[in-house]
């Protein structure tokens, strides 16, 4: 049984390829559930087991067509369940809670069949659910909606269980004339050279620091984005807020006049969409270029996100990047890395960004147990080796600040953490 | 404009929101304000694209106010007044 790869599908691929090549780890990243109650662990272990063996598509891996075309290979064979737990004193900060599960972001994958990890802690009376995944087989919402259904009381995965798409060999005149429109706005956005920190040493070890907003101050911050940034204005807001504070620090790192390029992953799938189908990735990209200038002034930088995320959507980048992707199908991964270094005429991004939006976890409990915030945690790619990260969760906004040790000293981490928290 | 027009223009930015946000025409009310309709930045980007070629409206110079954003209805009341 196969499930064919996407363009993007193979993006992320050749992403977790060059991760892998620079840190010993993939593309990985973790959702972590803060469930207001003791979780009953042989339950959960009985859950999983039967969720991998009805689910061999949690268990394949990348293959290769007679048509050239890449698939998810789906066969019988299954790999072990991984789950540790952990007893935390019951006195435990947020902080030192978030550094156990950062471990398990600095652990390979044992084989080419595993793609989650399940960690779960306890504190005191509260229990902490975390679940590594491997962005190959889904995405940030995908792996909420996986996790939704997988507390449920019920468990249908029947339906999850042949996930079907198309090869999409078909349409090629569609897909060159995307390539030609990506190709023109690279040359436009590589006129000068992106902005990047200096980067960390081999197999440096990734770090995350989380802060998180009850609803009160999520509900003031999005007030506050409204009217500094316009009516739903909110996720240009929050990156103008990144990209005014990390300038700070690129200031203080090296003071070189280049632009700042920051790739901005988008997922518009309707929260329907991403639970009929939580597996694999649907998202795409906005390209945002901002000069030192800009980043001096938080009304310019915004200006000019905005200015750009509405071109970008006139001209049809996101569709156009998808659509371009699959051209890239045909190459091995080391190859399409070759290409998007070509392409990017040899430039990384300055840092990540993502605002994953209202979740796709919208039950109000995991078994049984209360469901109090939901976390994610990942491990930025490398390069650029830094990013921001924000999630919704019924009203509360959570940040996640991660980067590569050695990118950030801890006073620079310190900084971006106190600008976060203090948001807007 | 009449009244007739304005519902046309509603009806047309109903079917379109709907597209965007993948969700039937009937979840779409004209009359809530958009964010608790699910809209967010990228949709709501989504729709002044759609709006500026679908009317042939320049947005930026039509001296259309924030409170015309509000909700669907206010939004087509806008567009037929200037369109």
């Amino acid at each position: 049984m196969r499930r064919y790869l996407t363009g993007i599908d193979w993006v992320i691929n050749t992403l977790d390829y060059i991760c892998k090549k620079k840190t010993g780890v993939g593309n990985i990243s973790q959702i972590v559930l803060e469930l207001d109650g003791k979780l009953n662990e042989a339950i959960l272990r009985e859950r999983l087991v039967k969720c991998i063996s009805q689910l061999p598509i949690l268990c394949g891996y990348p293959a290769r067509a007679l048509n050239l075309c890449p698939y998810w290979k789906i066969d019988a064979k299954t790999s072990p369940l991984v789950l540790d737990t952990h007893y935390l004193d019951k006195s435990s900060s947020t902080r030192e809670i978030i550094s156990y599960f950062e471990d398990s972001l600095n652990k390979p994958f044992q084989n080419k069949r595993e793609h989650l990890i399940f960690n779960l802690a306890f504190v005191g009376e509260k229990s902490y659910l975390g679940m590594v995944f491997d962005h190959r087989l889904m995405e940030a919402r995908g792996a909420e909606a996986f996790l939704n259904l997988l507390g449920a009381e019920e468990v249908s995965l029947a339906a999850l269980s042949h996930p079907e798409e198309p090869s999409h060999l078909d349409n090629w005149l569609d897909k060159f004339r995307a390539g030609r429109k990506i190709n023109r706005i690279f040359l436009r956005l590589a006129k000068t050279q992106a902005r990047v920190l200096p980067q960390a040493k081999d197999n440096a070890k990734s770090k995350v620091r989380l802060v998180s907003f009850d609803t009160q101050e999520s509900a003031r911050i999005i007030d506050g984005s409204f009217k500094e940034a316009g009516y739903l204005m909110f996720m240009p807001f929050l990156l103008a807020k990144c990209v005014i504070k990390l300038h700070r620090i690129f200031e203080q790192k090296e003071a070189l006049s280049k632009e700042y390029f920051i790739p901005v992953s988008i997922d518009n799938r309707a929260q329907s969409l991403v639970k009929q189908d939580p597996f694999f990735n649907h998202l795409s990209f906005f390209l945002f270029r901002i000069t030192p200038l800009e980043a001096e002034n938080f009304q310019l930088t915004l200006a000019a996100i905005k200015r750009q995320m509405y071109e970008q959507v006139s001209m049809g980048l996101p569709e156009a990047i998808k659509e371009a992707s699959y051209l890239m199908r045909i190459a091995p991964v080391s190859l399409v890395k070759l290409l998007l270094d070509l392409l990017a005429r040899g430039e990384n991004a300055s840092f990540s960004f993502s605002f994953v939006g209202e979740s796709a976890y919208t039950a109000d409990y995991f078994m049984q147990q209360k469901v109090n915030n939901i976390f994610h945690l990942p491990r930025v790619p490398y390069p650029p080796g830094i990013g921001i990260f924000f999630n919704q969760f019924k009203g509360k906004l959570n940040t996640t600040l991660s980067c590569f040790q050695g990118i950030l000293s801890d006073p620079e981490i310190e900084e971006v953490i106190e600008a976060l928290k203090n948001l807007p | 404009m009449g009244e007739k027009n304005t519902k046309e223009i509603e009806e047309r930015i109903c079917r379109r929101l709907a597209s965007i946000l993948s969700c039937p025409v009937s979840k779409i009310k004209s009359d809530l304000p958009l964010h608790t309709l699910g809209v967010d930045s990228l949709s709501f980007v989504e729709l002044l694209v759609f709006i500026e070629k679908e009317f042939n409206i320049k947005l930026m110079e039509s001296g259309i106010d924030k409170e015309d954003f509000k909700t669907v209805r206010s939004l087509a009341t806008c567009i037929s007044k200037i369109a």
